[in-house]
């Protein structure tokens, strides 16, 4: 039993009736398994009307001339539009813009920065780059008329790499921004690192390529546009993971039209993993095409389409120095990092290239010099964003492949080179020197469980055995710390971040006893229907089945920027549970009403409130269902005490949270093919305190092959006409359920001090270290091959020419 | 051109477009949406379908070419809001669904493998897993998924009838008595 106190929210202990912690089954699921769940492709309001987009089929070029006369004759076809027809809108603008440099964007109205129009009118930058659009009865009306609208291009010469659109003679794309930079952005102290990189023992230095990915949720995106004739408003279903933040931008920074005209519903949304955040042209399109032609616009995009511009992610190239004593001492770490935004600054990802890798280079060490610096480019390629583990897992990379080339160069194994450098954990709160400060941590303990777990220590004797199989047999080591729960907003804005990033959750207590929660965040798979049901039924003592949560509709729930960065669990949860609190002490304040007894004598616990000592007096208690009757009622209240129950809490955190983990992969290559495969993978990884384990499993699971996806298979390649070879799922392969065997799991758990609940971001950590986990295993398997690095994707052909010989 | 279906036990009668696709016909045409389209090269698996019992990918078959046939979809397989098949079941105890945009097209395809379990050893695990190759889940990792289907396998031999083998534990099951 526990009682609701005077401490401050976030040093109040969790008071709950255990609820937390357990692995209830998720409320979705059946929904889900019987195929009842409603995704953007399957809403069907009446009147529909269907929408194509044409996407240019050149990465660079003048667009001389469209012709759309031959198109709007075809049958079914209503409306066909170019860029002229959308003169009056905004373009899209970009809204994290990395801070302490001078960036250059193109303009937007409002004086941001802009990042692309809703049609490209005078040039095309990159293949998919949208130029017209049609609407018409079916999708395969819509989809032929496309293919009878006539552009005239004037190609233009194509850059797809950053470090080349940045030399000198590059092609241009944006006139606003010469030479292609968008942003030259630094963390940490250059001189210091300088310095101690010159005065080293030891250094060592890699070339990198991160490559580029698309993060390929299973859904393609979606939307459909409602407009209102008799309210003037619009209402947009998309499949976004921030329907608030949508709301916003659109409306404001767009359509211009007021706020409260525009409500954005997210329904049931077919993963994301970063990509669904972000603005589109397709969202005010269905906006605008609705209103000129007073029918809802549905479009949904095929596979072809999303790979074509959907944001993708990744995509660095670094030269990367480490230095550190004959002793296995780090002293220091830099970066330079070309970071390829593609064609437009997307809605955030300046800040995804910039802030969200640099300031993590360091990853769990205790370093006493770090530096890191991006350029950050425009080329002919689809726009960069986020994607799982966004910056952190690039950061993560280049650190663990370092840290294996220095235990190489001075003889050391890898694991103790690591242990020797871990952050201490009495060090904690540790200021990483690149602009980060670790809330909480036990690296030590997780490390050494992960290395105990994955059996480190028989990895001699199986690279033996493995060798009489024919096969090499490598271990490779990733350790990380990934920023998460953005975000406290004051914080953010010195990031360059255009808005507030809190997060708010309302509850209300029905007459009957039953409580709906709303919040601002939206799942796109992450069950938190299941999960906020747990935290409000466990702060106010009651069952969990009474309890209905509602978010992703506008109109619904309160404000909120949504699911991204694995925030939910450590923002809109705790807005929850604090909001729970509130409902608390107003009941403890009613209850001395009710029962006829000073305030500090009325306790509220488990899910009723008595008097102190009295708990199972039914003539001095009062359950939760019959005080919601009481409230509703009012009868009796004093003044200061307002009827009903119904409580909104807005949650802005002191400071980030800091998930960490050691993950060890082990892989066998063949010797014949070059096939590497993955055999052992174990994980321990610490997300503080955990709701629900069931579902953080899952996320984890997936986290995990996801990043081997990237070390192993994944590469968005473009030709040197900026045509992305990779365009669908024939020529980018994705990870099947035979690309890895279980995964050897485990946890340790350091509560962040910066939420009430103890919680740090959990959803997508575990794909942060599982590509450099990989990489540095395959490297271990080829060393004695005189191999120090090798490029993902690692695929049999690679490996198979360097078992032969052949460098990379 | 005009055609016949059986869906969901259900005759259906329309007129079709030669090149239209089974799928289309199910989401469009019949508003079975719980059939889902992913891709568009049949790499995904999201519109597996049951074919005259066969799961198969509808984007990748005519309308014109399953005339006739007996089509079972995901809504066939469980009514609204009703009781969950033991494969479902399990996979919800294992919570082998996340976003769940992929999971009626696991569902259909899984279920082909499950309903043999009864008739033989149940798969392994790497069986498992080569049959799930064709339908891709960008989430959980396929790990829950596997979980399930074993779970499920396991169910189902431990319901196999007492005349047709052995009726409990499920490892005497696993021995693979009737065969």
């Amino acid at each position: 039993m526990t009682a609701v106190t005077g401490e401050t929210p976030l040093q109040a202990p969790i008071q709950g009736n255990g609820l937390l912690g357990q692995p209830l089954d998720s409320r979705e699921d059946p929904q889900l398994l019987r195929g009842e769940a409603t995704y953007v492709g399957d809403i069907d309001l009446p009147g529909t009307a269907h929408m194509a987009i044409l996407g240019s089929p050149v990465a660079h070029a003048k667009v001389l001339s469209i012709d759309t006369k031959a198109a709007e004759q075809l049958p079914g076809v209503l409306k066909v539009a170019t860029a002229a027809d959308f003169t009056d809108v905004m373009p899209l603008p970009c809204i994290w813009i990395p801070g302490g440099v001078e960036s250059h964007f193109p303009p937007h109205p409002y004086g941001l920065p802009g990042s692309r129009p809703v049609l490209s009118g005078d040039t095309v930058r990159h293949v998919g780059d949208p130029v017209a659009v049609v609407v018409a009865e079916t999708p395969r009306q819509a989809a032929a008329a496309l293919a009878a609208i006539s552009v005239e291009y004037e190609p233009l010469p194509v850059v797809t790499r950053a470090d080349e659109a940045l030399a000198e003679g590059a092609p241009q794309l944006h006139e606003a921004v010469p030479g292609n930079l968008n942003a030259y952005w630094t963390c940490g102290d250059k001189d210091r690192t300088d310095a101690a990189i010159a005065a080293a023992e030891v250094t060592v230095e890699l070339d990198l390529v991160n490559q580029r990915t698309i993060n390929s949720p299973i859904e393609p995106r979606g939307a459909v546009g409602d407009y209102n004739t008799a309210t003037g408003e619009y209402t947009l279903y998309a499949s976004t993971q921030g329907p608030h933040n949508h709301r916003f931008l659109l409306s404001a920074l767009v359509l211009g039209i007021p706020f409260n005209k525009l409500r954005v519903v997210a329904p049931t949304v077919g993963g994301s993993f970063g990509t669904k955040g972000y603005l589109y042209p397709d969202m005010p399109l269905v906006l605008l095409l609705s209103k000129a032609l007073g029918r809802p616009v549905k479009w949904v995009d095929t596979r072809t389409g999303l790979m074509n511009s959907t944001v993708q992610g990744r995509d660095h190239r670094q030269h990367v120095t480490l230095a550190g004593t004959r002793d296995g001492r780090i002293t220091a770490v830099r970066c330079t990092s070309y970071a390829n935004l593609g064609a437009y600054p997307s809605t955030i990802g300046p800040g995804v290239a910039t802030a969200l890798m640099g300031r993590s280079i360091s990853g769990m060490y205790d370093i006493d010099a770090a530096f890191c610096e991006v350029y950050a480019a425009f080329t002919n390629t689809v726009s960069l964003g986020a994607q799982r583990g966004s910056g952190r897992a690039e950061a993560a990379f280049l650190m663990e492949r370092l840290v294996d080339r220095y235990a190489s160069e001075i003889g050391m194994d890898p694991a103790a080179v690591r242990r020797r450098n871990l952050v201490p954990k009495e060090k904690f709160p540790y200021d990483n020197g690149l602009g980060w400060t670790y809330d909480s941590g036990d690296y030590q303990l997780n490390f050494d469980r992960a290395i105990e777990l994955s059996g480190y220590a028989d990895m001699p004797a199986r690279k033996t055995e493995a060798r009489t199989r024919g096969k090499r047999l490598g271990v490779g080591i990733a350790s990380y710390v990934a920023i998460c729960g953005v975000g406290p907003s004051t914080r953010m804005s010195k990031e360059g971040m255009l808005g507030g990033t809190w997060e708010s959750a309302n509850i209300r207590v029905h007459p009957t006893g039953e409580v709906t929660v709303t919040v601002g965040s939206a799942s796109t798979g992450q069950s938190h229907g299941t999960v906020f049901a747990q935290v409000a039924a466990d702060e106010l003592g009651i069952d969990p089945a009474t309890v209905n949560v509602y978010e992703g509709d506008t109109l619904k729930a309160p404000y909120g920027q949504g699911t991204y960065g694995s925030r939910s669990y450590s923002m809109a949860a705790p807005a929850i549970a604090l909001t729970a609190r509130k409902i608390k002490s107003k009941l403890v304040k009613a209850g001395a009403v009710f029962l006829g007894v000073p305030e500090d004598k009325v306790v509220y616990a488990d899910g009723k409130v008595f008097e102190e000592g009295h708990e199972d007096d039914p003539e001095k208690s009062k359950t939760f269902a019959e005080l919601a009757m009481a409230m509703w009622y009012g009868w009796g209240l004093p003044p200061e005490i307002e009827p009903a129950l119904d409580e909104t809490t807005h949650f802005d955190p002191p400071d980030f949270n800091y998930p960490f983990g050691t993950h060890v992969a082990v892989v066998e290559i063949d010797e014949l093919t070059g096939e590497t495969e993955v055999v052992a993978y174990t994980a321990v990884d610490d997300a503080g305190n955990i709701g629900n384990p069931k579902i953080v499993l899952g996320q984890i699971e997936g986290s995990i092959l996801h990043g081997l996806g990237q070390a192993l298979m994944e590469h968005a390649e473009y030709d040197p006409d900026g045509r992305l070879v990779s365009r669908d799922l024939n020529h980018y392969a994705l990870p099947r359920a035979i690309d890895a065997p279980f995964f050897t799991l485990d946890k340790t758990t350091t509560p962040s001090p910066h939420n009430p609940l103890g919680a740090k971001g959990a959803g997508e950590i575990a794909t942060v270290p599982p590509a450099a986990a990989v990489v540095n295993a395959v490297v271990d398997a080829l060393s004695d091959l005189g191999v120090q690095h090798i490029d993902m994707p690692v695929t049999p052909e690679k490996v198979w020419r360097r078992l032969r010989g052949e460098s990379q | 051109m005009d055609l016949s279906l059986n869906v969901n036990g259900r005759p259906e009668q329309f007129s079709a477009q030669p090149n239209e696709l089974l799928v289309e016909r199910l989401r469009d045409g019949l508003g079975l949406t719980g059939t889902k389209v992913g891709c568009d090269t049949g790499q995904c698996g999201t519109c597996v379908v049951r074919l005259d019992g066969r799961s198969v990918k509808s984007c990748l078959i005519l309308t014109a070419a399953a005339a006739g046939s007996a089509v079972t979809t995901i809504e066939g397989v469980t009514t609204p809001g009703g009781e969950l098949t033991g494969l479902q079941e399990a996979l919800r105890e294992e919570h082998g669904t996340q976003c769940g945009f992929c999971t009626p097209g696991m569902v259909m395809a899984l279920g082909e493998l499950v309903e043999n379990t009864e008739h033989r050893e149940p798969p392994t695990e790497p069986e498992i897993r080569e049959w799930l190759t064709g339908n891709l889940c960008r989430c959980t990792g396929y790990h829950s998924v596997v979980r399930g289907v074993q779970r499920a396998c396991s169910a189902a031999r431990a319901q196999v009838p007492v005349e047709q083998g052995t009726a409990q534990p499920a490892t005497a099951a696993a021995s693979g008595q009737e065969g």
